[in-house]
């Protein structure tokens, strides 16, 4: 494979993108919500809720689930500091790996099916470029911007969330932490290369992009399920079950890349030209 | 010698037949075109042949590359003018040029701008270079489309349809290029078109399919000569009169004369154009007869390709 001709399918791409307001506005608005707008309600919220009377209550499930030395570091807080830290630093994780997939979905579905919809598909695939370099090139313009957000929006999170627990955690800096770099260095990136890869062999096989984005949607449920069975309390996103998730998804992302390239036929792409 | 050569070329889509055991060879810097009506299967043999969809059975080779079993070297050496312009709107016409010069492995860059700017001065587009493509005309499109076709200089062209949106000044643009570049600089030009005239003008040979088979493969002269069985003249004349026209009848190789008063104008139907009209034209003028001016009529080939359609219905 050339890298030079996946990149100048990327830089293309990229000059589309950044001149498609319908492309961008997803990419940037749904970042804002989680890096501002929800630190912002959660170290806020629970100080109220407990300043008013309000318990720990399901958390303590929670709780007893953690790692014995977080257990431990636990005791030493009060209640809202407790509740703060177990919603911004553990709710929050699994929720935030939902940015690169948002972001990438939106390119992803647009990758093929854009290009079909937009009748330009055709000169592409008489170019000498080939299949491995044309499907890693759509690959990477959905990864690269998709990591750009979610890495600023962990920088903007981190600085809310640090500003606004400082005098409650008396000057204490909580993150970033060893498991928020794991996720969004490790994970974020494995999972959205997983998710990228399935959703540009969707747009090879539809015939718009809205055909693609709905049925990539689907691809949500795992991450809804992270969501759920961290805030359930069936595990937990430690280091070592990221550092898992971490491997399992660069296999899969291996997998998906070479079925993706395998399954890549010029010819279905041409028969679903509208 | 031949640059494409195409053996049995068989497409299906289901059970429908898009290409038919289409067999032709085309010579280096030939044009050679490729007619027939909408859903004729020109576009889907033009597919195969630039490796975009494979044949369901025969085989071509492009420049002595088998199409099945090299399709990127096929890829890199021919140009392509789609159905559809195939332009990224959003783009500028410099940077589409830009990149399909960079996809065809243009990438020195002092070469590669040189020619950018040679071929967006050549279809009046350089003015506009900076502009996003989704404010050009149809056939500003169309140009920077063909001119696509031809950053990577390739030695083989599939141009489909290349004065479809063209005003007649562009489109005599487009067939002066395509002249040009078969004729002086030897490009092998495979032509698929509605346009008989462009056909006529341009093609040493052409092919007409229909429902994906081959109807009539030859020169244009070729196709002409069988449609009609005798040839025929026209010559206009100051005055008729009964004298000239018995002058005429009684030459054995003339098989039909035609008056036509006014104008003046007999229209003759004889053996052969060159051995009998210079006997017509004598005995017209021994009997008196004042000649103005004298043509071979020849049908055209847009005449030729109707009727040669019909017959296969």
């Amino acid at each position: 494979m050339r890298f030079n001709k996946a990149m100048l399918v990327f830089r293309k791409d990229w000059i589309e993108i950044c001149r498609n307001w319908q492309v961008l506005m997803p990419i940037i608005v749904v970042p804002l919500i989680f890096s501002v707008v929800l630190p912002l309600v959660l170290t806020l919220i629970p100080s109220v809720t407990i300043s008013q009377g309000g318990s720990l209550g399901e958390l303590e499930v929670f709780i007893e689930n953690l790692p014995i030395h977080i257990e431990e570091q636990l005791r030493n807080f009060s209640e809202p500091q407790i509740m703060v830290y177990i919603m911004a630093v553990y709710f929050l994780a699994p929720l935030f790996l939902i940015i690169p997939l948002m972001a990438s979905s939106v390119i992803a579905s647009d990758s093929f099916a854009g290009e079909k919809e937009r009748k330009t598909i055709e000169a592409l695939l008489a170019t000498p470029i080939s299949d491995e370099e044309l499907f890693f090139g759509k690959m990477l313009v959905s990864f690269i911007p998709s990591m750009i957000v979610t890495i600023i929006s962990f920088i903007v999170y981190s600085i809310i969330f640090d500003i606004m627990t400082f005098n409650l955690f008396n000057g204490m800096i909580l993150l970033p932490n060893i498991d928020w770099i794991l996720l969004i260095f490790g994970l974020a990136p494995t999972l959205a290369l997983a998710s990228i890869g399935l959703t540009v062999m969707i747009s090879v096989r539809v015939k718009g992009f809205r055909e693609a984005q709905q049925i990539s949607v689907l691809l949500l449920i795992p991450i809804l399920a992270l969501v759920f069975g961290q805030i359930s309390g069936a595990f937990i996103l430690g280091p070592y079950v990221i550092l898992a998730l971490v491997i399992l998804f660069s296999i899969i992302d291996f997998v998906v890349f070479r079925v993706g390239v395998k399954l890549f036929n010029r010819e279905e792409v041409l028969s679903k030209l509208t | 010698m031949s640059i494409i050569e195409v053996d049995g070329l068989t497409k299906f889509y289901n059970s429908l037949v898009a290409v038919d055991h289409i067999s032709f060879k085309i010579k280096e810097g030939e044009v050679f075109g490729l007619l027939g009506p909408n859903g004729a299967g020109k576009t889907t043999t033009i597919r195969m042949l630039a490796c975009l969809i494979s044949p369901s059975a025969g085989s071509a080779r492009v420049s002595g590359y088998k199409i099945n079993e090299n399709p990127l070297a096929v890829r890199e050496i021919v140009g392509i003018l789609t159905e559809n312009p195939s332009l990224y709107e959003r783009l500028s016409a410099h940077e589409n040029m830009e990149f399909f010069a960079e996809a065809y492995n243009l990438s020195d860059l002092d070469k590669k701008s040189r020619r950018i700017r040679e071929l967006l001065e050549y279809f009046d587009l350089w003015e506009r270079k900076n502009d996003k493509v989704a404010t050009f005309s149809k056939g500003m499109k169309q140009k920077l489309a063909l001119a696509r076709a031809l950053v990577h200089n390739p030695p083989i062209l599939f141009l489909d349809e290349p004065t479809a949106g063209l005003d007649p000044e562009s489109a005599k643009e487009v067939r002066d290029l395509m002249y040009l570049l078969s004729r002086r600089e030897k490009h092998t030009i495979l032509l698929c078109t509605h346009h008989l005239e462009d056909a006529e003008r341009l093609c040493s040979r052409v092919m007409i399919i229909n429902k994906g088979k081959s109807v009539v493969c030859g020169t244009p002269d070729e196709l002409r000569n069988k449609i009609t069985n005798n040839p025929s003249i026209q010559i206009n004349l100051k005055k008729i009169d009964t004298k000239i026209i018995e002058a005429v009848k009684k030459i054995d190789h003339v098989f039909q004369v035609d008056v036509n008063e006014s104008p003046c104008s007999l229209k003759i139907v004889l053996s052969d154009l060159n051995e009998d009209t210079p006997a017509v034209i004598k005995n017209i003028v021994e009997a008196g007869g004042l000649v103005l001016s004298v043509k071979a009529l020849q049908p055209s080939l847009e005449e030729a390709y109707l009727k040669l359609i019909k017959e296969v219905h």
